[in-house]
């Protein structure tokens, strides 16, 4: 190694190292503003996913809580106070979920915290939520456990649960197709406890279950669960298969044009993932809290106002997701009106058992937010694809909906036990 | 009985294209002895690169790109087939310029390159092609199901199959049977005679990774019919690969599409019987023939053992 | 290229300028956090992180066992102080035992089957290993939760004789963690620099002249990799009370992936200190650029290829050829011929 090559390489290094240094400095310049007083801007840390297995659904998610914060800030922002916001990739892991809420909370001064896809991260976020009393909005994570055993007084539930969606497909496609299921269940808490609110289902309606296969998460390749499910010939398919490995098991069942015989229950098709898609991916029935062809007043404006605020993206109308971001921000933004204050006891108050009228929602029925289980009771759609679509945006077609009262997961009634207000700390944001 | 035969059908189809996803990978690591982790994001790369040539998203709406929309699907396919790995392995030479300090060191630095090369790619694709799952069209001859003994099989899955016995094949003719192939597994045993020679060491290893790199940008055109296809699907390919060319032993290729053969064998009758346990049954078959033979099925002794 | 062995050792004493320094910031580190910007739970996260990743160095680096699978004993000391907390009793000194137990335990077999291999195959039959345990943590989710991960684990009171401390904040939390973290870096340094910690170099060099001298390599492998997985299965413990929760992310892959990409940056392989500046220089970039651009991941895959590219001896090394230096133009001297390369 010669001489001159070591002092360029070590030039190189410290070049990097001075680099790294400016970085360092930059952003330190710390501004902890505690005046009081309504100037002051009201923080909103938002923790969706930008990386990992959800990183499109956080995408989607967070265009849609910044729509309503913006246009919240339009109208003077809430209480006199502009909303100003912080995003922090939450990489769709808990622990890394944990850090970005400590750092929201106790570095950014944020107020209160938005955004979920995965269970694990909501998890890790309310934790640390709970133990500073920051309100925590899970809007997107669709597992019956977040309203359950794992619920939280500073934590609210957005979207529908896998109980909610087979409340409303099951007993439809019982009635349609028959009564010999088979249920496909990705073998983690998800799969499973989705599983075991259909199987009860399949009871009550007097169908049977044939067989369950499990499938392991990860798994890319459905060919032998395939095979299986022919061997078996059940009328049903109930599956209850998320993430990656629901991508791959759709590509294949369209392959072998499985997706209408048998009848296939799916759970819920998150907008984002299945986006210019080809149709064929979209087999069975699903449920949606939300479809932009729907055909209520204030549906159109609300597509145009997407397209205006995001003219570049690749999505062109939103999606359920978006519609659960949007919303649950826009009704926090409300309470915090509300309750005239930035308290977060106060505005917890507002929120629980608030009555959202079917015609702000842009659905069917009157929402509203359980007082027991922070759970959003909304009206549930059961979807399908489209077979005559009138541009290639419009891939579902809406088969029925069922009220909030229909379809309501009454076990977690039973097993969500909230703090006390009095042991959730309390502060002004 | 008779239940079972279409289990070890498909469990063949699997390990054939298990075969093909671990190709690539242990051709770079049997002749550089570089554990190729950029591999997966190669894998991707072939794929998004093939995803753009077929959609035409090179050329936007221009009149050429009008014009190569309405060409049909087939003939875009085959070129597609031919471009992405051809790009893919543009990469992968760029990723060997990159190791070139590496050399001559521990094989960890080859592996730790090549990991935070994985990273980027990967987030490079995020940047251009957007995170939302993408879906590869293929021409309806090979699309589409057929029925054999009542049961419905996939035509897709037969004609990757099929792709990649054809793979095998020619990476196996180019390796014994061209000079090519004698020169570049000389390398791998003796790189001073090679050197000696008159063979310029450094563009061989260029060649190989881009090969190694082609195979793999393949696998992913092939593959995402039926994985489908996100910035982050390479995840999915290293660890079988990975599991694939220990089981057979480090640089054996003859190892490697036997050990891809019982893996496809025992995810697809274990998907069968004991589903719970398909992805499990890959690392038990690891521990139990990695416990049993140190060097895998067929392995030899390789300098990635110190 | 430089290598641990040609940093001179220390017998004796453990208080070196570089201990002096690391114990000074780390116990002065809970009055300048928040004013530079920081936060005091990622002081947490990053003194249990340093803990892992000296503990994981001594198989690493010192006895040169690439393992890739480690976050599987971090995970386990996770799960084991958890279920502690929740199915026998809420203690501190408890479930940390109970944590280091278990990890030992878990390491103890996985290193039996493992220390009679080397290279590739070590490596890869460590990640069969993680993946296995962290496949049983999702799979048994009865126990640990699966994905939801085991939640409501309690950051128990901290009882020293008569004495009883709340240390449910990350104010007091970090103090904790802080002052293990020096017990336990006093040990390893001890461990390394004692002859035992030769042994481990020598058997790294060449194993079969290890051998011949009359080492029980394998005994000593094995002991390495149970000794290497207690100090995980601490941090786990540690880790569980900071996220109040364990899932079974920490020992994927790609966590496991992530704890040898920071020793190496940071220069494990070179120094003693190498884990503990690839930790830091892992997390803070991680904050800040993660707070400016959500590419984070491309410009720190960037950043590390060139670094192994241009300096694999990682931050330590580089450190260290700048002392190097330093010192030559101060003599005035020729530069002495560098050091022979090893494979």
């Amino acid at each position: 190694m010669s001489k001159s090559k070591l002092t360029r390489r070590a030039l190189l290094g410290s070049a990097a190292a001075a680099g790294g240094l400016a970085a360092f400095a930059g952003p330190w310049k710390h501004n902890r503003v505690w005046a009081a007083g309504t100037d002051k801007p009201i923080k909103i840390g938002i923790t969706s996913d930008a990386s990992g297995q959800y990183a499109n659904s956080g995408a989607s998610d967070r265009r849609g809580m910044l729509m309503a914060i913006s246009e919240a800030n339009a109208k003077g922002g809430v209480l006199g106070r502009k909303i100003e916001t912080t995003h922090i990739d939450t990489e769709t892991t808990p622990a890394t979920g944990s850090r970005v809420a400590e750092r929201l909370i106790s570095r950014e001064d944020c107020g209160f915290l938005v955004g979920a896809v995965s269970s694990g991260v909501a998890n890790a976020i309310s934790q640390v939520a709970q133990r500073n009393g920051v309100i925590y909005l899970n809007t997107n994570s669709s597992s019956p456990t977040e309203s359950g055993k794992n619920c939280h007084r500073v934590k609210f539930v957005w979207d529908g649960n896998g109980t909610n969606f087979a409340k409303a497909a099951v007993r439809n496609s019982i009635d349609a197709y028959g009564g010999k299921v088979l249920l496909l269940t990705n073998d983690y808490v998800w799969g499973h406890d989705t599983a075991k609110a259909t199987r009860t289902l399949i009871d009550q309606y007097g169908g049977e279950v044939l067989d369950e296969i499990l499938i392991p998460q990860g798994t890319r390749d459905f060919s032998a669960a395939l095979l299986k499910i022919q061997q078996t010939n059940p009328d049903v398919v109930a599956a209850a298969v998320g993430g990656d490995d629901q991508i791959a098991l759709r590509q294949q069942v369209a392959q072998l044009g499985m997706g209408s015989k048998p009848a296939w229950i799916n759970n819920q098709q998150d907008w984002p993932d299945v986006y210019g898609l080809p149709l064929d991916n979209l087999f069975g029935v699903f449920g949606t809290t939300w479809y932009y062809g729907l055909d209520l007043p204030g549906v159109k404006e609300f597509v145009e106002r997407y397209q205006t605020m995001y003219p570049d993206t690749s999505m062109r109308v939103p999606g359920n997701v978006f519609y659960n971001g949007y919303m649950a921000t826009r009704e926090l933004l409300a309470a915090i009106e509300r309750a005239g204050s930035t308290n977060n006891i106060a505005i917890i108050k507002q929120l629980e058992g608030h009555v959202m009228a079917a015609a702000d929602r842009m659905q069917h029925d009157d929402a509203v937010i359980d007082p027991i289980t922070h759970q959003v009771q909304q009206t549930i759609y059961l979807a399908t694809a489209n077979d005559e679509p009138r541009n290639e945006q419009d891939m579902f077609k809406i088969l029925t909906q069922s009220s909030p009262q229909d379809v309501r997961d009454e076990a977690s009634l039973g097993s969500c036990k909230l703090e006390s207000y009095d042991d959730t700390p309390s502060f002004d944001a | 009985m008779m239940e079972l035969v279409p289990h070890i059908i498909n469990g063949l189809t699997l390990g054939l294209l298990f075969a093909l996803i671990a190709l690539g990978f242990t051709l770079i690591v049997g002749v550089m002895e570089v554990i190729n982790l950029a591999h997966g994001s190669l894998f991707a790369l072939g794929a998004y690169f093939a995803l753009a040539t077929l959609g035409g998203g090179w050329f936007g709406s221009t009149e050429f790109g009008v014009w190569w929309l309405s060409l049909p699907i087939g003939m875009r396919y085959v070129f597609a087939l031919v471009v992405g790995p051809l790009l893919a392995a543009g990469a992968g030479m760029i990723i060997e310029l990159c190791l070139r300090p590496t050399y001559g060191k521990a094989p960890l630095y080859g592996l730790l390159l090549t990991f935070g090369a994985a990273l980027v790619v990967e987030e490079l694709i995020r940047l251009i092609w957007g995170t939302g799952e993408q879906s590869l069209t293929v021409p309806q001859a090979i699309n589409g199901a057929f029925l054999m003994g009542g049961l419905i099989f996939s035509k897709y899955k037969f004609f990757a199959a099929g792709f990649a016995l054809l793979a095998i094949g020619g990476v196996w003719f180019f390796l014994e049977r061209t000079p090519y192939g004698a020169i570049i597994k000389a390398g791998s045993h003796d790189s001073e005679m090679v050197r000696a020679l008159g063979y310029d060491l450094s563009k061989l290893r260029l060649l190989v990774f881009g090969f190694g790199a082609s195979l793999a940008g393949l696998a992913g055109i092939i593959l995402t019919p039926i994985w489908g296809l996100r910035p982050h699907v390479g995840l999915d390919v290293v660890i079988p690969a990975f599991l694939i060319i220990v089981i057979g032993g480090v640089g054996s290729f003859w190892g490697a599409v036997l050990a891809a053969v019982l893996v496809g064998l025992s995810v697809g009758i274990t998907g069968a019987y004991a589903p719970a346990w398909s992805m499990m049954s890959m690392y038990l078959l690891l521990i139990a023939i990695v416990g049993v033979r140190s060097r895998g099925l067929l392995g030899r002794k390789s300098a990635l053992e110190n | 290229m430089i290598s641990l062995s040609d940093i001179p050792a220390r017998g004796g004493s453990p208080f070196t300028p570089a201990m002096g320094l690391f114990v000074a910031l780390l116990l002065t580190a809970p009055f300048w956090l928040e004013p530079i910007g920081l936060y005091h739970y990622l002081g947490i996260e990053i003194a249990i992180w340093i803990l892992f990743a000296l503990g994981f160095n001594l198989l690493f680096g010192f006895i040169g066992l690439h393992s890739f699978g480690h976050g599987a004993y971090l995970g386990v000391g996770a799960y084991a102080f958890g279920l502690f907390q929740q199915e026998v009793t809420v203690s501190l000194w408890g479930g940390l035992a109970v944590a280091i137990l278990a990890a030992t335990l878990a390491g103890a077999i996985v290193g039996a089957f493992v220390s009679h291999r080397r290279g590739i195959y070590f490596a890869l039959m460590t990640i069969a290993f993680g993946q296995v345990f962290w496949f049983g943590a999702i799979k048994l989710h009865s126990i640990t939760g699966g994905e939801d991960g085991l939640l409501g684990i309690a950051r128990p009171d901290l009882v020293v004789g008569p004495m009883r401390l709340d240390i449910s904040d990350n104010i007091s939390l970090y103090w904790f963690v802080a002052v293990i973290l020096v017990l336990a870096v006093v040990a390893l340094w001890r461990i390394v620099n004692a002859p035992f910690g030769r042994v481990l170099q020598a058997i790294r060099q060449n194993e079969t002249r290890a051998q011949f001298v009359g080492y029980n390599v394998w005994l000593i492998k094995w002991l390495t990799f149970t000794l290497s997985a207690a100090f995980a299965g601490l941090a786990g413990g540690l880790f569980a009370m900071a996220q109040e929760s364990a899932y079974p992310d920490v020992m994927s892959l790609h966590q496991s992936g992530l704890i040898v990409m920071m020793v190496l940056i940071g220069g494990g392989l070179v120094s003693f200190w190498g884990p503990v500046l690839g930790v830091l220089l892992y997390f803070i970039a991680r904050d800040i650029i993660g707070g400016i651009t959500e590419t984070w991941l491309l410009w720190f895959g960037l950043m590390f290829v060139i670094m192994v590219m241009v300096r694999p001896e990682g931050v330590a090394g580089l450190i260290h050829v700048l002392r190097q230096k330093f010192a030559q133009t101060q003599q005035k001297t020729v530069a002495p011929a560098s050091n022979p390369e090893r494979a």
